[in-house]
């Protein structure tokens, strides 16, 4: 049985229909990657998982449980990294766990561990603005993971970060994962880093947008460089691109709203 | 050649200016009529001799009582305000532009104001000092609470915050530096305002001193005092700044 269902998800800004007939589902240490053109709604949909937003239309059904409101045990990794800029690194990955209510004995035995596990120990006094874009990101990372979620939703974590760090913070990411695995929405507009990262690769087109397809990506985890050169990463890689093709063109064309 | 960020080279700086100003003011005040100007060393002697009696002591005990009442009054009120105008953005819209005009105005016109409505005792100069200083302190902190950026308000509503632990966690640390760069306007204009309702509402504290010195043709006295609500602006102000620059560690000097 997956973890969580959703159902007919849709979203309408008044006569904007962002998304619409949205299904999917996400199984225990599943990663499900959402992939589309930029404005497709994906970020949104994210938002509206979280509850950050509410959905226009459908269900969510969490362990077999609808559920109203926010997800229970979910944390976001945001595109702007969001951290708090006085804060420290580790005043930040502290934050979730003090809102979360943990105790401050628990907060000093368990922040120092995963600043450790993204690899920024040495910076916990840091603040933000000393760091680069992907060590303020593995800041990111650090504070959603602390609360130990059941579910991880990523909002283009790597998409404001340059190339190289880009690819040190996936196979970093996905190093993370093995060690404790959670159930994962990898939202972004890289059909390379969707079918890297991903279990299935769930392709959104259309306006306004929908599935276009499912894709099981069967590379073997773990995942490493070696997994970008083999043939069959670049089949997957081919066929998600076919089916965003026409629409990506068209998109490069349009005007602004 | 000097390195200029030597310290005993800053202080040798510092106090070179010290003395050339003294110098200037002594020189000055020789060459004026004494009804009019006095000399450093008279101004000197005159600030010696009004802390031995006392009256300096005792005016500046009244002002400085006059002058924290309102700014505390200013800060408590103004403060709160300005963040919870920055969480509501129909009224502060609403009440923006009334804000930004009772800044931009000279406070000194509304004093007959304020003596016709609530009198001249110390009461009414706390709401002269009050006024001059609450208008830099909301239009600040508004303001910096607007610099927050809504992308901080959406992590903590991703991580299930409380209206309350926002407030805590980002609309007060993010504010803080707009609303001290508030409080320091408002210490060199409260000043202004403590002086201004010593002089217009009833004469006491430093005011009284000066108008009194002034009458008695005791310009020493006079310039004295004057040199004292200088240093004491200033040392006000430097104690804001450093209280600034103390918890906005986070800014890393670049501003």
């Amino acid at each position: 049985m997956p973890r969580i269902a959703v159902r007919g998800a849709g979203k309408r800004y008044g006569e904007l229909q962002v998304f619409r007939g949205l299904d999917l589902s996400v199984g225990q240490r599943e990663i499900v990657a959402l992939v589309g053109p930029s404005g497709c709604g994906k970020t949104t949909f994210l938002r509206c998982l979280d509850g950050l937003i509410p959905m226009s239309e459908g269900e969510i059904v969490v362990d077999g449980k609808p559920i109203n409101g926010p997800l229970p045990r979910t944390a976001m990794v945001f595109q702007h990294f969001g951290l708090l800029p006085w804060k420290t690194v580790r005043g930040n990955v502290a934050y979730g766990l003090d809102l979360a209510g943990a105790s401050k004995a628990e907060i000093r035995e368990r922040v120092p561990h995963f600043i450790q596990l993204v690899g920024l120990a040495g910076f916990e006094d840091a603040y933000p603005y000393q760091l680069s874009g992907g060590m303020q990101q593995r800041c990111g990372l650090a504070r959603a993971l602390a609360v130990e979620p059941d579910l991880l939703l990523m909002d283009e974590p790597f998409a404001s970060v340059d190339a190289q760090t880009r690819e040190i913070l996936q196979f970093e990411l996905l190093r993370i994962w093995r060690m404790r695995p959670t159930s994962m929405i990898f939202v972004t507009h890289s059909i390379e880093e969707a079918v890297l990262m991903g279990d299935r690769v769930i392709v959104l087109k259309g306006r306004p947008s929908g599935v276009a397809e499912i894709v099981e990506v069967d590379l073997p985890r773990p995942r490493t460089r070696a997994t970008l050169a083999s043939p069959r990463f670049a089949q997957l890689r081919e066929h998600v691109w076919n089916i965003l093709m026409d629409e990506a063109r068209r998109a490069e064309f349009e005007l602004e709203r | 050649m000097l390195r200029s960020d030597a310290r005993w080279v800053r202080w040798a700086t510092y106090a070179l200016s010290a003395l050339g100003g003294a110098v200037l003011w002594e020189l000055g005040g020789r060459g004026a009529s004494p009804a009019i100007f006095s000399p450093f060393s008279a101004s000197m002697e005159r600030l010696v001799e009004m802390l031995r009696t006392g009256e300096l002591g005792a005016g500046l005990a009244g002002s400085l009582a006059l002058f924290f009442a309102g700014l505390g009054l200013a800060l408590v009120t103004a403060l709160p305000f300005g963040l919870l105008l920055a969480r509501a953005p129909l009224v502060r819209a609403a009440v923006s532009d009334a804000i930004l005009l009772l800044y931009a105005m000279p406070m000194v016109a509304l004093i007959p104001f304020i003596l016709s409505l609530m009198g001249v005792d110390f009461g009414a100069k706390v709401i002269v000092v009050f006024l001059f200083c609450f208008f830099p302190i909301l239009y600040n902190t508004v303001e910096g609470a607007r610099s927050i950026k809504p992308e901080l308000i959406e992590v903590a509503r991703a991580f299930r915050s409380s209206e309350w632990a926002i407030w805590r966690d980002i609309m007060v640390p993010g504010a803080f530096p707009y609303a001290m760069t508030g409080v320091r306007q408002a210490i060199g204009r409260g000043l202004v305002g403590m002086v201004a309702a010593e002089f217009f509402l009833s004469a006491s504290g430093i005011g009284q001193l000066i108008m009194t010195s002034a009458r008695n043709f005791d310009t020493a006295g006079l310039f004295a005092t004057v040199l004292i609500i200088a240093l004491l602006g200033s040392a006000l102000m430097a104690l804001g700044r450093a209280l600034e620059d103390r918890f906005t560690l986070w800014r890393g000097g670049g501003r």
